[in-house]
């Protein structure tokens, strides 16, 4: 579905991703580990075509999606919920969703898609009419979410979900991103909390300096034991 | 090992020889052997540059908009004129000045100076609050600092002969003052941009984060190029108000600025070259179609006049340089000669770094 | 002297100082610009209703009609020629686009029009007064008053309910964002232009009313009131800008009334000293947002 060759991007003389490439498939949940500063947001913004690449080439169901303008990118498919979750803070939480379902139109399906979010996100029900502002950090992150899922997007790409958020809600947003997985969304998710990646992906790359250092299933990676050397730097 | 240093050493300062040699011979030429009309332009051309290159001080090296500069050049024009002129003319051109202003009489040069100094004290008691501020602030606050200064000079009579023209200026800046002023300013910038503080608000410009975690002060930096900025500015006005020797206080306001940053811009703001560059082209570009207007105004080409055609084909030559070529003809490099290259003259590439936010 | 007469002169003044500074901050809002090239939409408003009037022979309402669609033409093609291809390069090269488009466009009616002032006939409402309570106004800020009120509900409606409004104010606070949700940015700025051009369209009615004629520089003085007013009510949202209009437009016909003569002259000098300050008190306006916000990028 989505095949990522040898990216390279470049912040004027910084060089944040040297040479990424990763494949997702249909209904798999892929996830991109690393620390910080490894270039997993970087990556997810040249998909989400933000920032420009230097070379590579990335290409979303057969099509070469570098170049195009975010909200073409989004037109195909893909939904990007970043890492600072980036909802409106002064619209209301309906218009926030409203803004999500910009790209289909119809404003019947609208309204249904609306009754499917209030039973995944039963807390954006209550703050409905509430500026997305006043939120707390856990419900803007679900509003963030909910707002990408309104666009019906083919792939999901998450960035960071759990950045910042206390462990309980931590649990909640792991177990949403479960839920959405098993109701068959294909995933790309972005972390920095390994162990519960690691228990909910299909497959896994980790990424250090700008590159894929390595992939596989989160088992294999387990057992390499490469991720510890990673992150206590060996 | 010392040879190497000194051909580096060449090579680093060859961009101010390369820039001024063929400004000495355009002076020299001009008055040589070019009529009155262009030994006129020619002297306004170095004037413009003094004013252009005081903008690249601040601007060029800062990347923020500095509206203001105009106004100080209007502050250098006047206090200068008043220095220079004699007490018997200041009572004619100017007949409520105040009693300690009239008995001032300097020469030529102390007048520029003077005119230098006041613009620098008026931009170090105003400017240091202003550069905290960033982005639209920032740009709104310097242009309602050129408003401000406009509004004074307009109806301070007592100094300024209100909106009315201050006349009887002497004509004492000719085509080698003019030059040479031009290649003094030149040299200093080049010099500034290339010193540790040139090269710390260079680095504010690129990356604003990174340059303020390396431990810049950034409003400092930034402050102390405004101000030497606006007395560069404020100099060049002297000299131009000894060479147009009447004006008022209009011409330092909107038309001014769009001309002095037109130079800039279309030579490009981050190098000196740009700014030498970007003056010689706009001013023989304005000339040229100022040319053309009169001609068909004079000759009644068209059935009615044309007024305006000059700025507005300026006004789209900067629109689409800022589209095509944001970064001007010169894109911020310098002339410099390579030693060992085969090439004689080669354009370096900027050593900054850029960085989007 | 204060009267209830002279209260609702700068009541009118503030609205129309409302209005001006709203058409500013809509395009500040998407594009995070302060557009230099404001004042001239208005200017070309005020050549709109010199030609059309001097031309046609229509009802007034239809030259209006016409000087407003001209604004809001000559905002989408500055968009669609100028600022759409510079957008994404730095702020200072879009304000310096801006200066560039306010100079071509104030030349152009230099050439193409006149340097001369340009007499505008105006229906007899605005050189009329009404009395009402015993007071009697001119009908022109009445009518202001009205206008203003009507355009500030009309424009609310259309940002509350629907699609685009809500876009154009999500785009406010998160282009990038709004862009990553399938909003076209082409879509969205094009509309704030338009927008912007149909409000200075409607300020040229009145601004030009006030003296009856039109110059190639008219637009200069309501562009440095918008300056001033959002400075004062804050330049990140509208309504911010609507406050700081009245305020400023009400601050302006006291000074008037307060200041002795001999620092009148100053006037404008002094309202702009007053933003400096505000700028370096509180440089996000009086009316401070909640949140962050981000330009372009």
């Amino acid at each position: 579905m989505l095949h990522v060759e040898n990216l390279k991007v470049r912040y004027g003389a910084i060089t944040a991703v040297h040479d990424v490439s990763l494949e997702v498939k249909e209904g798999e949940l892929v996830a991109l580990i690393g620390v910080n500063g490894a270039g997993k947001t970087t990556t997810l913004s040249a998909i989400a075509g933000v920032v420009k690449t230097v070379s590579g080439s990335i290409y979303f169901e057969g099509q070469s999606i570098v170049g195009k303008s975010p909200e073409a990118i989004l037109k195909l498919g893909v939904a990007v919920v970043p890492e600072q979750r980036d909802i409106f803070p002064s619209l209301t939480v309906e218009e926030n969703l409203h803004m999500g379902a910009f790209s289909r139109h119809n404003h019947r399906e609208y309204l249904a898609d609306l009754k499917e979010t209030f039973i995944l996100f039963p807390i954006l029900e209550e703050r409905f009419q509430q500026l997305g502002g006043t939120l707390s950090g856990g419900e803007q992150q679900q509003l963030a979410i909910a707002r990408s899922i309104m666009a019906h997007p083919k792939l999901l790409v998450l960035d960071e979900p759990s950045l910042g958020l206390a462990p309980k809600i931590v649990d909640q947003i792991f177990s949403l991103i479960v839920t959405l997985r098993t109701r068959g969304s294909t995933i790309l998710l972005v972390e920095q909390n390994v162990n519960r990646t690691l228990d909910i992906a299909d497959r896994v790359y980790l990424i250090n300096n700008g590159r894929v250092e390595i992939q596989g299933t989160p088992d294999q990676l387990r057992s390499q034991g490469a991720i510890k050397d990673i992150y206590l730097g060996k | 090992m010392k040879k190497a240093n000194l051909t580096h050493w060449f090579s680093s300062y060859s961009t101010i020889i390369i820039l001024t040699v063929p400004m000495l011979i355009m002076a020299g030429l001009t008055d040589l052997f070019a009529g009155s009309l262009l030994i006129r332009i020619v002297t306004a051309l170095f004037v413009s540059m003094v004013v252009v290159l005081g903008m690249q001080v601040f601007m060029g090296n800062s990347g923020i908009l500095a509206w203001a500069h105009v106004g100080f050049m209007g502050i250098g024009a006047y206090i200068s004129s008043i220095c220079s002129m004699t007490p018997t003319t200041k009572e004619i051109a100017i007949p409520q000045i105040y009693p300690f202003l009239l008995n001032l009489h300097f020469s030529f040069i102390p007048s520029l100076l003077v005119g230098a100094l006041v613009a620098v004290v008026i931009a170090a008691i105003i400017s240091y609050p202003l550069m905290r501020l960033s982005d639209t602030t920032a740009a709104i606050s310097s242009f309602a600092l050129l408003i401000i200064i406009n509004t004074v000079l307009i109806h301070w009579d007592k100094v300024t002969n209100g909106p009315r023209t201050l006349f009887g200026i002497e004509e004492l800046t000719t085509v080698w003052t003019a030059v040479f002023s031009a290649i003094l300013i030149l040299i200093f910038a080049y010099l500034f941009k290339e010193s540790s503080l040139g090269l710390k608000l260079r680095a504010s410009r690129d990356d604003y984060h990174a340059a303020q975690a390396m431990g810049i002060n950034i409003t400092q930096v930034r402050y102390y190029s405004f101000v030497i900025g606006a007395g560069i500015a404020s100099f060049g006005g002297g000299l131009f108000a000894h060479y147009i020797t009447s004006f008022t206080p209009s011409a330092f306001y909107m038309a001014e600025t769009f001309n002095i940053l037109t130079m800039l811009v279309v030579g490009g703001t981050m190098g000196v070259s740009g700014a030498v560059i970007g003056t010689i082209v706009v001013t023989f570009a304005r000339e040229g179609l100022r040319a053309v207007e009169n001609f068909i105004n004079l000759n009644h080409v068209l059935p009615f006049d044309v007024v305006g055609l000059t700025e507005v084909l300026l006004a789209t030559a900067l629109i689409l340089i800022l589209i095509f070529r944001p970064e001007g003809i010169l894109g911020g490099r310098e002339f410099r000669w390579m030693p060992k290259k085969s090439a004689k003259k080669k354009i370096e590439e900027p050593a900054s770094v850029q960085v989007n936010e | 002297m204060i009267t209830f007469g002279f209260l609702i002169n700068a009541i009118s003044l503030g609205s129309l100082y409302a209005l001006i500074s709203l058409g500013l901050v809509m395009i500040y809002g998407v594009l995070k610009m302060v557009n230099f090239a404001y004042g001239e939409l208005i200017m070309v408003g005020g050549y709109g209703l010199y030609l059309v009037g001097s031309k046609f022979n229509l009802p007034w309402i239809f030259v209006a009609a016409a000087a407003i669609l001209a604004a809001m033409l000559v905002s989408y093609l500055t968009e669609l020629v100028a600022f759409r291809h510079v957008r994404e390069k730095s702020l200072t090269a879009l304000l310096i686009t801006s200066f560039a488009v306010s100079t071509l466009l104030q030349n152009g009616a230099l050439l193409i029009i006149s340097p001369r002032a340009k007499a505008v006939s105006l229906p007899k409402i605005f050189s009329s007064s009404i009395t009402f309570l015993g007071i009697t106004t001119p009908a022109r800020n009445i009518l202001t008053i009205a206008i203003t009120i009507l355009l500030l509900l009309g424009l609310s409606l259309l940002l509350r309910r629907t699609m685009l409004g809500i876009a154009l104010r999500a785009a406010s606070d998160n282009f990038r964002m709004t862009r990553m949700l399938g909003i076209p940015a082409n879509l969205v700025i094009s509309s704030a232009f338009i927008i912007s051009g149909a409000i200075a369209g409607v300020v040229s009615l009145f601004w030009v009313g006030r003296t009856a004629s039109v110059t190639p520089s008219i637009g200069q003085g309501p562009l440095l009131i918008a300056f001033i007013a959002i400075v004062v009510g804050g330049i990140s949202s509208l309504e911010g800008a609507v406050v700081g209009g009245f305020v400023y437009g009400i601050l302006f016909s006291f000074i008037g009334v307060l200041l002795p003569q001999t620092l009148l002259d100053y006037r404008e000098a002094f309202m702009f000293v007053i933003v400096i300050l505000i700028l370096l008190w509180r440089p996000e306006g009086l009316i401070r947002v909640k949140y962050a916000e981000e330009r372009v990028g």
